[in-house]
Parts: structure tokens; sequence; C-alpha cells
């Protein structure tokens, strides 16, 4: 008997606790308290353990870093999740900081993608990354003063902990938040700050810190020009800034800039009731709303062990793949939009779109912010008829016939189409261990080669029922991450089809009664889906009160981004729009 | 001498009118096909069938306030747009859009001149018509209008060449550079396109680099230089930057029509001349329609492939061409 | 033998307008209207080919200079950022007393000229041109008369071309083998 054999027959998480827990003896033990797993990491050793995670164990991946803040116990702690590419169960560490002055060494040196992510956590929570090649504020502006998802940081007109307030409900009455607002003070300010004798500072240090080729002197002096895509710019998805030095109209750096759509979406999520966080997902990728809503549904599911009923989980998995498509052609629209297509190619993709949108509207009540999904259901069951006809035959239509249609039209005209290949095979390619270092999800991930899906790689919900092909390419580039939604799409319609097929056409759509409040255990959770743009998770802790002790969104626009500048050096500044296009991001989730 | 110019004047004034008539109502059908083709349905709510929109944008273009950028250079920020109007109005001097009429006792030739070197001053003036488009953008101070006009720049000088080599194919054919003359050779021979297909395609490729359309449009590439060149262009002075392009799709439109296509002739011309300008409408109104078609189909090629493809396709084949050509009318007559 | 009237106006008017650009384009602190000053200049010249009735050599002066090299011109000072020229250094001083020199030169050699040739000449020139500026009669000659050098000159053109060529290519390879050692 070989040592593999022996770690082939155990469940993942034994082989890494036998193996990290008898390495680093002491200093990596158990997470023993009650809902809680994993492992606590001693805050010096991490990079070790990291390096074994990743070397020896096949913990490739490192999927979300986030922070808790726990008062009571006056630490914070840092939470690492890393999933192995191959699949199976993730594994989480964690380190326990002081709150006074938390320092970690950063893991961007072994795992890329935590770069921003890091900066994440040094923003919301001060945490310094000891190490970090560039630890500023991400979300929040430079000048701003605290770190805001620290428990004992309070907002401006800072009411109560929880929500519903006490001013609201339930003696009623409304109170405009606004109306405090023109005159008054709502920005905390560092003490002895004035802000009439205050300028503002300016990116020179960002600016300067641009790699700029032609600085060197010796050769034929261009002027290195620094341009700002964004905030407001046509191909920018939303108010995103690229900041860009260009010898000539060739990128030799870029870094981008977000935030400015910031609302601290977390913040508000652990004010709010576990449920009113519901309607609250729906805004972060507002093309995705229902897996949006399923990964919240699954991490707080998954804490109170709520059973869903069979037809639920069938139409869950249906909205789930409708969203998918619809967000692909979405995505191949706009990528040709930013091609330089005027319009034609967007607008055509959208009309399929349009039949996923009245499917949605007619069972969930919206077109786009659908707050369908409920812990151990859904909200209500398909009507019986939809735009005159049977729902279901409309939706079987729909699966069977109208999408495969516009899919295939999309290939026919766009897949051949000169122009689209010159500009797209071979831009901004990024190779597969890059693509794993970097965290990178979804389609990006996948048309670098790398067959990770967590449908298959961890299947929730009922996934493991279909069939249907993780699909993927091997260049890498901007073609291929196009094709990989191609693919995608038509992966998507067959399991509706099957979905279509197996429904039961009785039965429960909600298990338990519905309340404005659940009971959710004391613990921690993870819950992911794979998302149209990624790998979509909820990091949920319960201390079983009515509210989320700590809500953590894992982003996956805002994750993939952390590659961008690395794809964009030695392109031109078209090709950093239709990378950015290829990456697919949506703003809402990129700075929540 | 007094008539003559009396005549020149008033035909200048009513092509110029007919021109800025026609911008108008090119923005409109534009609009209006866009959505036709894009499952849309368009500017309908001014007037009837949304007619009145074009004098609606005016009417607002005007009444909007003009911006002048802070560190931008307020003399040539205020010519640029002007120059890139004029040189497309003046353009449309030279062509001829019928035969000769008789009217009050006068022979009238449709068209403004026929000058001898017709098509040596519309090279001439396309070539010059690039100084509006990178005054502009240098002139803005701003980063995505300085990459708009240097992209102007090289990319009609580029282009410049090769549209220059297709026309010298009609030039060859009919022996002479007056545009009346190369219409009339084609009443004998046929449309120059039969002879020289390869030669109106170049010119429609170049035209169109030229002109900045689609998918050329590289220095108001929207998604890249958000506007490019205009960038920081308001009110009057930008509906002039939008006036000199779509006055110049006219005229290019009309110069293929001249060139390769017969101008104004067609049936029945001969016996009622007036029928030559009707011809010669429908004709540029296709070319319009095959611009507007292109934009509304195309995605924009990158900056590097559209200049790769300028100098190592268009130019050589354009060169193919001329050699060709030469070589036939040599040795076949 | 009298000019007749309005050309002559025309003339002195574009001959105003001439001088003055040439004028400006000296004068002008920044590259970008000295580029555009002698853009006018040009324009004015290829009038007077026009008023000479040689509208060949007109249109191409404006094709050529005014539309071809002047907006490289322009290309280059925006490329580079050099619009703003820098105050004279005190090291060039030595050419203000050259320059004088040059332009006493240059004024007495072109006065001998014009008045040692005598007006007549201009107007004969003037009487021989019938067809003088015509594109067929500039072609033949080109082609026939004046074959050897003007092939002597593209071949020349096209040597010049190639070595800016290769002179670039070569530095843009030194550039790359420097950033393979350094990586």
């Amino acid at each position: 008997m070989s040592d593999k054999d022996s770690l082939d027959n155990m469940p993942v998480n034994e082989v890494a606790s036998d193996s990290l827990v008898a390495r680093f003896d002491g200093e990596v033990r158990s997470d023993t308290r009650e809902g809680y797993e994993g492992y606590i990491v001693d805050a010096n050793m991490l990079p070790e353990v990291a390096s074994v995670l990743r070397d020896d164990l096949g913990y490739d991946y490192l999927s979300s870093v986030t922070g808790v803040d726990y008062i009571d116990d006056n630490h914070i702690e840092v939470v690492y999740h890393a999933d192995q590419t191959t699949g199976g169960k993730g594994i989480n560490l964690k380190v326990q900081l002081d709150r006074e002055n938390p320092i970690v060494p950063t893991l961007v040196p072994i795992y890329p993608g935590a770069d921003f992510q890091e900066r994440e956590v040094f923003d919301m929570y001060g945490v310094k990354f000891d190490g970090h090649p560039n630890l500023r504020r991400i979300l929040m502006w430079d000048g701003f003063h605290g770190y805001p998802l620290r428990k004992d940081w309070k907002e401006a007109y800072y009411e109560e902990d929880i929500k519903p307030f006490d001013s609201r409900w339930p003696g009623g009455g409304v109170k405009r938040s606004e109306a405090d607002n023109p005159y008054g003070k709502n920005v905390n300010y560092p003490p002895g700050f004035d802000i009439n004798n205050w300028t503002p500072e300016t990116d020179d240090s960002l600016y300067e810190s641009l790699e700029k080729t032609n600085s060197n002197g010796k050769s034929l002096h261009t002027d290195s020009i620094v341009v700002n895509i964004g905030p407001q710019h046509p191909s920018t998805h939303g108010v995103f800034r690229m900041v860009v030095a260009l010898d000539g109209e060739t990128i030799t750096d870029l870094q981008p800039v977000m935030g400015y759509l910031h609302r601290n979406h977390e913040k508000i999520g652990e004010r709010n009731t576990f449920l009113q966080n519901m309607p609250y997902t729906d805004r972060l990728d507002y093309l995705c709303s229902m897996s949006n809503n399923l990964g919240y549904a699954l991490a707080v599911e998954q804490l109170m062990g709520a059973d869903v009923p069979e037809r639920a989980q069938y139409i869950r998995v249906l909205m789930a793949e409708l969203t998918r498509i619809s967000n692909h052609m979405w995505a191949i629209g706009f990528l040709l939009n930013d091609l330089g297509a005027f319009q034609t190619p967007a607008l055509y993709a959208i009309r399929a779109r349009e039949l996923i949108l009245d499917v949605f509207e007619a069972t969930a009540g919206s077109r786009m912010m659908c707050n369908y999904m409920r812990f151990g259901g859904l909200a209500r069951d398909f009507p019986d008829t939809l735009r005159g006809e049977d729902t279901v035959k409309f939706i079987t239509d729909l699966v069977d016939n109208t999408l495969p249609k516009a899919i295939d039209e999309l290939d026919h005209f766009l897949t051949a189409n000169e122009i689209v290949r010159s500009r797209c095979i071979g831009v901004g390619v990024l190779p597969p261990d890059k693509a794993i270092a970097y965290s990178t999800g979804g389609p990006l991930l996948r048309a670098s080669g790398v067959s990770y899906d967590l449908r298959t790689a961890d299947p929730y919900s009922i996934y493991d029922r279909f069939d249907f092909n993780i699909c993927t390419r091997s260049n890498g580039d901007v073609y291929d991450r196009y094709l990989v939604r191609v693919d995608e799409m038509r992966e998507s319609t067959r399991i509706c089809q099957q979905v279509m097929r197996d429904i039961p056409a009785e039965g429960e759509i909600f298990s338990g009664k519905p309340q404005y409040s659940v009971k959710v255990p004391a613990g921690e959770s993870y819950g992911r889906v794979e998302n149209p743009k990624g790998e979509l998770g909820y990091y949920v802790v319960s201390t079983g009160k009515a509210n989320p002790y700590r809500y953590h969104v894992r982003a996956p626009s805002f994750v993939n981004l952390t590659v961008l500048g690395e794809l964009c050096k030695g392109h031109k500044v078209a090709d950093a729009v239709v990378i950015l296009g290829s990456i697919d991001i949506v703003l809402g989730e990129v700075d929540r | 001498m007094i008539g003559i110019v009396i005549e020149a004047l008033i035909k200048s004034a009513l092509i110029a009118f007919v021109l800025l008539t026609a911008f108008a109502y090119l923005t409109f059908a534009e609009r209006k096909i866009a959505a036709l083709m894009q499952v849309r349905k368009g500017p309908n709510r001014v007037g009837p069938w949304g007619l009145l929109q074009p004098a609606a944008d005016g009417i607002k273009l005007i009444f909007k306030e003009e911006v002048m950028p802070a560190g931008a250079d307020k003399v040539l920020f205020f010519l640029a747009p002007i120059l890139t109007m004029i040189p497309a109005i003046v353009i449309v001097a030279v062509i001829p859009l019928g035969p000769d009429v008789e009217l009050f006792g006068r022979t009238i030739r449709l068209g403004i001149t026929d000058l001898n070197v017709g098509l040596l001053y519309i090279l001439a003036i396309a070539s010059v018509a690039v100084y509006g488009i990178v005054l502009a953008g240098w002139s803005s101070a701003n980063k995505y209008a300085l990459l708009g006009g240097l992209r102007a720049s090289a990319q009609m000088i580029s282009y410049e060449i090769a549209l220059g080599l297709s026309i010298i194919g009609p030039i060859m054919l009919a022996g002479t550079l007056s545009l009346q003359g190369i219409v009339q050779a084609q009443q004998s021979s046929t449309w120059y396109v039969l002879w020289q297909p390869l030669g109106a395609m170049i010119f429609l490729i170049a035209g169109l680099a030229e002109l900045n359309r689609a998918p050329f449009d590289m220095p108001e590439a929207e998604q890249e230089l958000t506007a490019g060149y205009f960038t920081e262009y308001s009110g009057m002075k930008f509906s002039l930057f939008f006036m000199g392009e779509y006055i110049k799709m006219v005229a290019v439109s009309a110069i293929a029509t001249t060139l390769f296509f017969g101008g104004y002739l067609g049936p029945f011309v001969d016996k009622l001349p007036w029928l030559g300008i009707l011809y010669f409408a429908i004709k540029t109104v296709g070319f319009l329609f095959l611009m507007i078609w292109i934009r509304l189909t195309l995605p924009r090629l990158r900056y590097d492939q559209l200049m790769a493809f300028g100098w190592k396709v268009l130019l050589p084949l354009a060169l193919f061409n001329v050699v060709i050509t030469a070589v036939v009318i040599v040795f076949v007559g | 033998m009298l000019p007749n009237i309005p050309e002559l106006v025309i003339f002195l008017v574009l001959a105003v307008i001439a001088v003055a650009a040439a004028l400006g384009m000296l004068a002008s602190s920044n590259a970008i209207y000295s580029a555009l000053f002698l853009v006018v200049n040009f324009g004015v010249v290829a009038t007077f080919y026009l008023l000479l009735g040689a509208p060949f050599i007109a249109m191409a002066q404006v094709t050529v200079y005014a539309g071809a090299i002047m907006v490289l011109f322009l290309f280059v000072i925006m490329l580079l950022g050099a619009e703003q020229m820098k105050p004279t250094s005190h090291n060039l001083l030595w050419q203000k007393p050259l320059s004088i020199v040059l332009i006493i030169l240059l004024l007495s050699i072109s006065f001998y000229v014009v008045l040692g040739q005598g007006v007549s000449t201009g107007s004969d020139l003037m009487q021989n041109t019938s067809g003088y500026g015509s594109p067929s009669a500039i072609g033949t000659l080109l082609f026939q008369k004046y074959l050897f050098p003007f092939e002597a000159t593209s071949i020349l053109l096209l040597a010049a071309m190639v070595g800016a060529v290769v002179l670039t290519g070569v530095r843009k390879q030194r550039r790359r083998i420097r950033k393979s050692r350094r990586l």
C-alpha cells in the first residue's frame, strides 16, 4: 500500500487535516467552535501553510479572502477559502489577529488572486498585509477615515445595529435620511481635519507608479501619455476607471480603479435581517439576480439545515440556467459593441433575452430584480398562463426552439466574421496556470483550458442529476472566451430541456412556513454557485440573532478584475476595451 | 462675365442648400434605417413618422451651451469645425450633376464648374480636409481628442494614396481629368465599374477610411476614445463636425457615382436632360445606403490592423490595378 | 503689355497674405501655429500657380505640401509634444549674424536674377504657356524629356525611405534584445 492509495481513500478534508495539523503541530489547529469548520493558523506561519496547501495538497485555487470582526473576543479574523481545481470540497483557513494592530503576511506571492481581496480587507478592516505590493484602499476613497466593516464603526446618522429600526417599525412613520443630509455632517473626518483648508489628494502617486517603457531616454523620446479611461466612459460598463499608460497606442501599464458605486453592501447586509438581504442580492450583479438569490439561499440554508422541495429545486436550476443564457447573450452582444459594432449584434442578442425576462416577470413579478428564492424554497410557483399561453408550454417552447435558434443565429453571424476573428484571436491571452493563480472564474477560467465549474466540481442544488458538459477552450484569448460563452449557452439550454422534461408536475415549492424573520443557528457557512460570471460565494456568519453577524460577497466580477492589468499589457487601447468586455463585469457587483 | 458670376453664385447657393438639407435628412435616414435593422422603431415622435426630427435636433444644438475647455487653444478650437466643414462643401463644386440644359435662353451646366483638373482638385481638397480633425484633436487639450487627432492624420494620409491610385483607372480609360469628361466617356463605353471592379472596390474602401466611417472610424471610436477628436465639442461646433462628416459622405458617394457608375447617365437622358439629376441622386443615395448598412453591420478594425490593411493590402492592390489597366490599354486598346 | 486689373489686384492681395503667413511662421512661438502659417503660405502659392495658368502644379502643391507633408509635420509635433519652443539658448547666438548675411546674399541673388533677366522674359514665358501647365504636357515632359532625372529622383527617395525604415527597425530590435537580457 503506497501513501497515495491511502490518500485517495480518505475524504479530502481529512487528508488536509491530517497533513496540516500533523505538519504544523501547534501552529495549525482545527476550528472547533460550534458551527465552524476549517483551521486556525498562526499568522506568521500563514505563507508556509499556504505553500503546503497549494503545492502538496493541491489546493491551487484561492477562492476568497475576507475578514470578520469578532469584537467581543477582541480579534479580527481573516478567512481564506481555497479549492482544488480538480474538484471537491473547499477548505478554509482562518487567522486570528489583534484588533489594535492587525498584521498578517500577504498571500499575493503564493496566490496572486489575493491581491484585490486583501486590499478590500485592508480597506474594510484595517488589516495590514505585510509585503503586499500595493496596499491602498480599493473601494473607499483614499481620504476616508476609519474601517467601515469593523463593528465599532458607525455611519453618519447611525440609529441601531439591527433593522427594522425602532423609529420606523412597528410604530410606523417614514424618516428619510436625505432630510438629514444637505447641511449636516454626514461624513466622519479624521481628528483635527479642517474641510476648508483641505486640498483633495491627487492621483499623482498612482500615475507615477505606472510603468512607462520610454522613460529610459535612450531611444527616440515620445510622450508617454497617461489616460484615464473612465470613470465616465462609454465602454467601461459602468463607473469604472482604468488608468492607462500609453506609448503611442500601446499599453505599457494599466491599473483598475473602482469603488465609485460602492455602497457598502456588506455593512448594510449586516444590519438587515437574513430575509431582507434576499432582494438586496438582486442588486449585486443586476443581470443575474436569480442566481444571486440562489447562492445566498444556499448559504443560509446550509446554516439552517433547511430542505428544499423537489419541484422548487428544479425551478431553481431552470431559473439559474436561464439567467446564464441571458447573461451570456448580454455579454456577447456588448462584447461586439466594444469591438465597435454599432449596436446591431447587441440588440439581436437582447431580443432573445427579452423572452427569458418575460418568464422571470411572470413567475417572480419582476424582470430584473427578481427576489425569487427563499430559505427552503421559492416565493411562488409558475403562473398558469404566460403571454396568453400555458406557462409550461411557453417555457418548453422557449428552451426547445427559440433559444437554440437565437444562439445558432449569433453563432452563425459572429463566429466566422473576419473582423471579429482578427480583433479577438490572440488578444488578452491568459495561460491556464495564471488563470488559476489569479483566482479567475467562469468563462475567463474555462477559456484557458481549466475545466473548473462548481456545478460539477462541488455540485449544489440538484446539478448532479443532469447531463451536461463543462465547456472549455484552450487558447485563453478573447475569442475563446466568446466561444466558451456560446457553448455554455447551448449546454444551459440542454439543462433547461432536461428540467422541463423531469420536473414534477405538482408539488410544494416551499418548506416550512413563510415568516419575516427566520431562525438561523449560530455558525459560519460559505454558500457558492457557479454564476455566469464565475464563482459567486456568500460567506455568512450567524450568531443566532435575526441578522447575519457577517455577510460577505465573493463577487466574481471583482476578483476577475485582478488579472486585467496583466492581460492588457502590450496590447492597444482598443484591445483593453475588448479584454474588459470579454471578462464581463457588472459594476454593481465589483463595487458592492 | 457678370452673367457667369451670377449663375455660379446661384448654383453654389442652391447646392449648398441641397447639401445641408441632405445632411439633415441623412442623419434621420441613418437613424431610421438603423432602427429597422435593429428591430426597433427609431425616431417617430416629432412630426409624421418623425420627419421633423432633424429640425428639432438642429434647434436643440443651436441653443446648447458652447463649452470651451479650460486648457484649449481658443483660436484653433474655434477654427477646427469650420476647417472640417469647408472642404466637405467645396469638394462638390466639380461634380457634374447632369448634362447641359437650356434655361431662360441660356445653356446652363448642371454642376458648378468643370475644371480640366477636376479629379486633382478633389484629391487636393480631400488631402487638406484632415486639418480640421487634427486641429480639433490637438486644440481640445484632451487626451482622447489628441489620440483621435493622431489617428486621423495617420489614417487619412495612408488611405489617400490608395484613394488616389484607385481613380487613376478611370482617368486612363477616359483620358481626361475632368469629371464631365469621364462621365461622357462612360456614355460611349459602359460604366467604368465593369472595367474597373477592383478600382471601384478600392475607391469605396479607401473612401470609407477617408470619411472615418465604420469600420474605419478610428478617430472617433466611441468605445475607445469616447468621441475622439470632438470629445470636447458641444452645441453648434459639434454639429458642424457632424455636418462635415455627412456632407463628405454625400460627396464621396457622388464621386463614386461619377467615376464608376456613369454619373448622371441613364436611359432617355439625351432627350430629357433633367432626368440626369434624378439618376444621379438615385445612384448617390444607393451608396449612402451602402455606407449606413456597412456601419450597422461590421465591428471596427483595430488601429494597427487598419494601417496594415491600408499599406500592405490596399496600396499594392491599387498599384496592381493601375499596372493592369495600363497594360490592357496599351496592348488591347 | 499690361496685366489685366482684377488679376493684379488678386495677385497683390495674395502676395500680402503670403508674406504675412511666412513672417507669421517665423515669428510664432508655437510650433503648431508655425506649421499652420506654412500651410496658408503653401495655399497662397498654389493660387499663384493657378493665376499663372498651371493648375496641375497648383493642385500638386496643395495635395503634396499642404495635404501630406504638413500633416506629417503636425503629426510629429503632436506626437513628440513639442508644441512650445524653448527660448533660444545662448549657444546659438552665432546664428543671428549668419542669418543676416545669408538673407542679404539671397536677396541680392534674386534681384540679380530678376533684374538681369528683365521683365520681358517673364511675359515671353507667359505667352508660351498655352499648354504648359496642363497635366498631359507635364506628363510628356517628365516621362520623355526628363525621364532619367525623374527616375533617379524616385530611386533616391526610395533609398531614403528604405534607410529610414532600416534605421528605426534596428533601434527597435536592439531594445528588444536589451529587454530580453534584463529578463
